[in-house]
């Protein structure tokens, strides 16, 4: 049964059905009969104003919190049926306080599910190594430490990499950023779209940061006191909002946050001008509206330059603050094009290579569509 | 270096109260001898112990105020290993050299015992100790070499006459005997107290009635004076081994080891549930919750998560009961029993000052060594990862 007011993205497959789920807690109900369908293979992210049941929905899904009546559907079979400690191990899951546990070190951390699923030891290692170097933590040097020695962002990076040590096909994250600064945060949604690009998990995010929500979201659900109000894609919801309730939520710059939905290497043009020299004349005329990049001989840019209103404009690219990677949204590209003070920001790959450029009349485009 | 002249001023601070106090012990008795064990004492102050060991006793403050005015850090630091040394050596050599003559015509039973102007500069001594922020290699091998030294006095026969040495040989294997009947009413007592307290700790833990349960009555236990508590035992434990003779044979009746051993393992019953109690419920829940998240079922909480996490504050408790237990078992005396304490009420009765501080003595350095002990132990059991965060 499938209600008219929750769309499901054409192009995948059902992974997990809820239907009609309701959890009371004596006289409060803290979910009120939702119909939710997640996604296969796709980053559902679920979001609300803080008791709005979007926690409670996820450990309903790992089974941490009972369902008063309704039913959840994982494959073919309901997950009532499931045994709970089996459901929970082919289930990554990720949260808010990390909750690494303080006397294991970060190996035997991220090891734990392979340990309760019994897998053998040989090997085991290794997978360790594999997965923190997927987090970016150099396995030489973290591996033997424990807890209380990691940063914030560091223990974040562990608990992700401990979601996924079993290489479940789900993961469940209740906030994993919440904890951290508004810098280490931002690196770590950079972190997990480039390792959700590589792994294709199905992922169902919590997060109440409505940024966080559309930069991750291919399929967004907003809920509120115990119910869902719209699921769609980000696109059609920022759209589209379906009531004042939405629309509030998505605060007044809803246009800007639309950027977030790009990312740089689907809006940048590949075929730059570049080269290790300054430009000449035959490379970039007075009348062109390009732009140029001069760089160094490991193709990283070190200048762009730009004719306008008659001028030859060049601009230092200083730091990483004036390039853009492939995976940064356009949101980021336009904090860049007015921190460089070119209409144009260069795309750098993960090595840091010029990989292309993005234009402003890009960002303009994206904005009226 | 700010921080340094900063640090020099507070190491000076001590220095000026060490030296107070090394004045004061001047103008205190130093030691005092007795013609017999009760007999009235004769105090000898240090001003008339004669030129010798004036100089001797003026070793240690001199060399430390010499210390305090030397600016190479290093070499007053030198100075003070040697000030605290001389400390503990001169008035033992001062003790048993004055001592002894005091004594030798005074008749067979004389002895002579440090007076209070001994245990001030003793004191005095100890502060230059405690003014190291960290013991160096050097100050323990000279406190270990001052250590023979004394033994080796002992040895020769220099503290044949000194009061408490003197009760201790009169006791004989008396002494041997009460001091491990202490060991073993505390063991006892620690063992019982173990097996009950820290399974009601866990079914406190686990269960919300037992816990409202268990702790008002901890509480009200913990409130009832040790003597009080001795005395209330005696009644019904005379009247159970009239009804069953048998438990006489196992020596339970109303007085003597068995209501001591009652009476501590109930008072040690508190550290051990509480420690044990707090150290379950001080696990982070979000630990737990993840733990669950993950796929463990409630055994694997227990074994991975909850008992390695609760281990070292169980051990604390019980580190604590220990403590406690060997100082409350002095009190088994009062109620027949044996032990340390013996040595503490028969001294008061005879109104034998060094036999109560033999008593007291022997009790301080069981609980110091079975404290230290017990912390050892402790270590070794703390996983790695803990330990740094104890510091």
């Amino acid at each position: 049964m499938q209600l008219p007011f929750h769309p499901i993205l054409s192009d995948t497959s059902i992974f997990l059905q809820a239907e009609r789920i309701s959890v009371r807690y004596g006289e409060t109900e803290a979910l009120k009969e939702v119909f939710l369908q997640i996604p296969t293979n796709r980053v559902t992210v679920l979001i609300g104003p803080s008791g709005c049941g979007k926690s409670t929905t996820l450990r309903c899904i790992n089974a941490l919190v009972k369902l008063s009546s309704g039913v959840i559907s994982y494959g073919d079979e309901s997950i009532q049926n499931m045994s709970e400690t089996q459901l929970r191990r082919t289930m990554g899951y990720a949260i808010q306080s990390v909750g690494l546990m303080p006397h294991l070190s970060v190996e035997e951390n991220v090891d734990l599910v392979p340990r309760l699923l019994g897998w053998e030891r040989s090997g085991r290692g290794e997978r360790v190594g594999r997965l923190l170097n997927l987090v970016r933590l150099e396995p030489g040097i973290y591996r033997n430490k424990y807890p209380h020695e990691l940063s914030g962002g560091e223990a974040q990076r562990v608990g992700v990499a401990r979601a996924l040590g079993a290489d479940p096909p789900v993961l469940l994250m209740d906030e994993p950023f919440g904890a951290v600064d508004p810098l280490t945060r931002e690196q770590l949604q950079d972190e997990f779209i480039r390792i959700q690009r590589q792994l294709k998990k199905t992922v169902i995010f919590v997060t109440h940061d409505i940024d966080e929500a559309i930069r991750l979201a291919d399929y967004l659900v907003i809920m509120k006191e115990g119910e869902v109000v719209q699921a769609d894609t980000p696109e059609k919801i920022l759209s589209s909002p379906q009531d004042d309730f939405v629309e509030r939520f998505l605060g007044p710059d809803r246009s800007l946050k639309r950027l977030s939905l790009f990312t740089a290497d689907h809006c940048c043009i590949q075929e730059v001008l570049s080269g290790l020299e300054g430009p000449s004349k035959s490379v970039l005329p007075e009348d062109s509206t390009r732009c140029y990049w001069q760089v160094d001989e490991g193709n990283r840019p070190l200048k762009g330059f730009m004719w306008i209103n008659g001028r030859l404009v060049s601009r230092v690219v200083h730091s990483v603050n004036h390039t853009v990677q492939t995976y940064s949204s356009m949101r980021e590209c336009m904090a860049t094009i007015l921190s460089l003070g070119l209409p144009a920001a260069a795309v750098v790959d993960d090595e840091g290579h010029l990989f292309g450029e993005v234009r402003f009349e890009t960002i303009q485009t994206i904005s009226v569509s | 270096m700010n921080r340094n002249i900063l640090q020099r001023r507070a190491l000076d601070k001590q220095v000026a109260f060490a030296l107070f106090l090394f004045l004061v012990s001047f103008t205190l008795p130093f030691l005092q001898s007795r013609e017999n064990r009760i007999s009235e004492e004769f105090t000898v102050s240090a001003f008339s112990l004669g030129i010798g060991p004036i100089l001797l006793l003026l070793l240690a403050p001199l060399v430390i105020l010499t210390s305090a005015f030397i600016p190479n850090r290093k070499r007053a630091a030198l100075l003070s290993t040697v000030a605290a040394a001389f400390g503990i050596f001169s008035p033992l050599l001062v003790l048993s050299i004055v001592g002894n003559a005091l004594v030798a015509d005074l008749g067979a039973f004389a002895r002579y015992s440090p007076a209070s102007g001994m245990y001030v500069y003793l004191a005095a001594v100890s502060i230059l100790y405690l003014m190291k922020q960290k013991a160096q290699s050097r100050d323990k091998v000279a406190l270990f070499l001052v250590m023979l030294l004394a033994i080796g006095m002992g040895f020769i026969g220099m503290f044949d006459r000194l009061g408490i040495l003197l009760e201790a040989r009169n006791l004989g294997t008396r002494l041997w005997r009460e001091i491990l009947a202490h060991v073993r009413i505390t063991g006892v007592s620690l063992l019982i107290s173990m097996v009950i307290g820290i399974p009601i700790a866990f079914l406190a833990f686990i269960n919300k009635a037992v816990r409202r349960v268990v702790f008002p009555i901890l509480n009200v236990l913990q409130t009832i004076p040790g003597i009080a508590l001795f005395g209330l035992l005696i009644a019904p434990l005379a009247a159970l081994s009239m009804a069953f003779p048998v438990l006489r044979e196992w020596g339970i009746q109303g007085i003597g080891n068995a209501p001591a051993i009652i009476a501590l393992s109930m008072y040690a019953l508190y550290p051990i549930i509480r420690y044990t109690y707090t150290s379950l419920s001080g696990i982070d829940e979000q630990v737990v919750l993840a733990a669950k998240g993950m796929g463990m079922n409630s055994t694997q909480i227990w074994k991975i998560v909850r008992l390695p996490l609760a281990t070292v504050g169980i051990l604390h408790g019980i580190r604590v009961a220990l403590v406690q237990t060997l100082g409350n078992a002095t009190l088994a005396k009062l109620i027949g029993g044996d032990g340390l304490g013996v040595l503490v009420f028969e001294g008061l009765g005879q109104a034998s000052v060094d036999m109560v501080l033999l008593g007291m003595l022997l009790i301080i350095a069981l609980t110091v060594i079975s404290d230290r002990l017990f912390q050892f132990l402790i270590n070794v059991f703390t996983p790695a990862s803990l330990i740094r965060e104890e510091r």
